[in-house]
């Protein structure tokens, strides 16, 4: 890259939140430097366990124990040999946290980040979840509401593709939809009998960043029902950077992509309360640069974000430039989940399952919407959906062999996910003890789920299993995993939006207070985090961000 | 085959003739990594056990009008998944429960398990699952989940017993049975 070469914005990261700051900014005039620290990945071209079936992939696609052990301790279960390709090795790059209040941290290794791996669930906020922390007197204020993000909402959801069905809630409202995966003959039958004996609850289904009409503009073909999402996909029938994104900035002629590239932190003039560039460390060399640019979108994922932002500081001090109150680093927050409820659904055996949808149904939120009394705040919704396993008869030889053929009951699972209040004092900071290759402080966790989280759970598991009773499933019954933040893998907070300068890290148009020309558009912005999946909502508010800061930048405030 | 990060990022080392970034150098030094091995299975069995392993797996999933387990390279795979791909304890379980085989079929028949007649294999095997031989308990079950697993994720499970449809293309929530009697794979 020729020292001549000039940048308007860089940004830090590519998935969801980066891949649309690079599109919108590239598209609006500027010269983007996109940065990863992951390998490059090309839609199409690196994904190399697309379409295979088990027998070509090692280890049959189990991840052996002592690889998991060894190098994916905190991926839990997420990491597969056919997934591998795209996630980062934990021991040569180590995080930290005190025992026993572990977190485990998923992370991508490749351009597109989490966007390849994401399970694409797509929801819009309600009014509610704006609102919630002013209602409540917890966590601070948003300083935006439902109706700021709507246009922005419509704007990306026409772009990228969602599909959903119209429920008209309130609470949880409509996309733009494509036309819905359709659920099951079980899963009809299920939301009759579930509707019918709990009026105000739904069963409603999935909303996802499939697309199911084609988008010949992009390339894209809708999806072909293979549940291979997690290994990349050529029809680009999902959304991820590398098909939609990445694609739309570089058609512009304005983008420059770097991957490989780790930024350690963001160079700022303390006079100015201007950021200046970032600081790269090349991941293969170590070699440093320094790369200049009139605005920085940070959006490596909430943590790495966090990460950078704590690692910016003057040379002599432990204490970010962004850190001039207590915020930056406070309130982390993730989903919590590990409740399963499950039961077979009667009847229908004539009937099985053409092709392997990439989603099943929704159950959303039904508590706390109106004046309730219960012992948590708040509320949870639950994915899930029916199937049927082949039979798995006893014994052995010809008999077993060909009762397999058969398919075993309808059976219906469903997880709930619900939401993690804002204590200021889970959070992350840097330990000066330690250093990663880079010479960059690890970051360390202290972040618990509380009382209020476990008390959400115990209630989602005894009102799931009462529902699927009612509604007339046999043999229901329930698992409950331990809860460790992180593996939801909505890890959010730390940097966030706010009014006050004094007690949050961003505007209200996700500027940093300390330094107008710094946008932080991924998860870190959250002042709380909902119980939907927020991908949707990071996407929005990145659009909506980068439209402000370009008619600031052409406004010569930035 | 799999490029492992290790092998990745020793592939550096010849861009960048020897002088590998000393850090990274270090991380890789730091311990060796496991690899996930996809050739030549690490030997588990002595060739008595692996005879006995293939006897034991054609008779859990025999040839019918679909190939076996031997076929689908199921005793192969069984032989990863112990020396490879798993933990040690789930060795000493598998080991266990063919030790005690052999001996019931010393006692019984006297001769070794993988020597015994077909309809004596499936009455050692008979033992086994009802709790009957002295080894251990959860042999049965842990080697018919391997068996199972090994066949159905190979080449002749996804592709001649099951019904193999890797691109669906369209989807049916209400499809008769009637027409596949089969379970789909991919």
């Amino acid at each position: 890259m020729a020292a001549t070469d000039r940048f308007d914005a860089i940004v830090i990261g590519s998935g969801v939140s980066g891949g649309w700051a690079a599109k919108e900014l590239t598209e609006k005039g500027l010269r983007v430097l996109l940065v990863d620290r992951g390998r490059m990945v090309e839609h199409g071209e690196d994904y190399p366990y697309e379409g295979k079936s088990a027998f070509e992939i090692p280890a049959r696609d189990r991840m052996p124990a002592a690889i998991a052990k060894s190098e994916y301790f905190a991926l839990n279960g997420w990491v597969s040999p056919s997934t591998r390709p795209f996630f980062i090795n934990d021991r040569l790059n180590p995080y930290d946290y005190d025992a026993p209040n572990k977190f485990n941290w998923v992370r991508p290794s490749v351009v597109g980040g989490k966007s390849l791996t994401w399970g694409r669930w797509s929801f819009r906020w309600g009014p509610n979840d704006f609102e919630a922390n002013k209602l409540e007197g917890i966590g601070t204020d948003w300083p935006i509401r439902y109706d700021d993000v709507a246009p922005w909402y419509s704007y990306v959801e026409k772009y990228i593709g969602v599909s959903g069905g119209r429920e008209n809630l309130p609470y949880l409202p409509d996309s733009e939809f494509m036309p819905p995966v359709p659920m099951n003959i079980a899963e009809q039958w299920l939301k009759g009998r579930l509707e019918g004996e709990f009026p105000g609850r739904k069963l409603i289904n999935t909303r996802l960043s499939n697309i199911t009409e084609d988008k010949p503009d992009q390339g894209r073909a809708k999806c072909q029902n293979r549940a291979q999402c997690h290994r990349g996909c050529s029809f680009g029938a999902y959304f991820s950077t590398q098909a939609v994104t990445l694609p739309a900035a570089r058609a512009t002629g304005r983008l420059t992509v770097r991957a490989d590239a780790w930024a350690t932190n963001i160079e700022y003039d303390p006079a100015r309360k201007r950021v200046t560039g970032v600081r790269l460390a090349d991941a293969n060399t170590g070699k440093i640069e320094v790369i200049d640019a009139r605005m920085v979108f940070l959006c490596a994922s909430a943590m790495s974000s966090l990460h950078v932002l704590l690692n910016s500081r003057p040379a002599d001090s432990e204490r970010s430039y962004f850190h001039s109150n207590g915020a930056l680093g406070s309130a982390v927050m993730d989903h919590i989940f590990r409740v399963n409820v499950s039961g077979e659904i009667p009847g229908m055996t004539d009937y099985v399952e053409y092709g392997r949808r990439p989603g099943g149904v929704y159950v959303p939120r039904f508590r706390n919407l109106e004046q309730e009394e219960l012992p948590f705040k708040r509320g949870y919704g639950y994915q899930g959906g029916a199937g049927r396993q082949a039979s798995t008869p006893e014994g052995f030889g010809a008999s077993m062999k060909h009762g397999m053929r058969e398919y075993g009951p309808w059976r219906f699972n469903m997880g709930a996910f619900g939401e993690c209040l804002p204590y200021d004092d889970n959070r992350v900071m840097l330990n000066f003890c330690k250093t990663d290759r880079f010479g960059t402080p690890l970051l360390r966790f202290d972040v618990t789920f509380r009382d209020n989280e476990i008390k959400m759970m115990d209630d989602a598991q005894e009102q799931g299993m009462i529902m699927l009773r009612q509604a007339g499933l046999k043999n229901v019954n329930s698992y409950r995993g331990k809860h460790v933040p992180g593996e939801a893998i909505h890890e959010m907070g730390g940097a966030r939006m706010g009014r006050d300068p004094g007690t949050s890290v961003l505007n209200e148009w996700n500027q940093a207070h300390d330094a107008p020309n710094l946008f932080v558009t991924d998860g870190a912005m959250m002042a709380s985090v909902s119980c939907v999946n927020p991908s949707l909502t990071f996407m929005a508010m990145t659009a909506r961000a980068a439209d402000h800061a370009v008619k600031q930048m052409k406004a010569g405030v930035i | 085959m799999l490029i492992d990060r290790r092998t990745a990022l020793a592939g550096v080392v010849g861009m960048f003739g020897a002088t590998l970034f000393a850090p990274l150098a270090r991380a890789l030094a730091n311990q060796p990594a496991p690899v996930i091995n996809t050739g030549t299975a690490t030997p588990v069995f002595t060739p008595a056990q692996r005879a006995l392993v293939a006897a034991l797996s054609e008779r859990v999933l025999p040839t019918t009008d679909t190939p076996g387990a031997i076929t689908a390279g199921v005793p192969d795979y069984i032989e990863h998944m112990l020396g490879d791909w798993a933990i040690d304890d789930d060795r000493a379980l598998i080991l266990g429960g063919l030790a005690a085989i052999d001996a019931r079929s010393m006692a019984d028949y006297r001769k070794p398990a993988a020597q015994a007649t077909p309809a004596q294999q499936d009455a050692l095997l008979t033992l086994a699952m009802n709790g009957g031989l002295s080894g251990p308990a959860d042999f049965f079950e842990a080697f018919r989940q391997l068996v199972i697993t090994g066949y159905y994720t190979s080449e002749v499970g996804i592709k001649q017993e099951r019904h193999y449809l890797p691109v669906p293309g369209e989807y049916d929530g209400a499809y008769p049975y009637a027409k596949v009697k089969k379970i789909f794979s991919s």
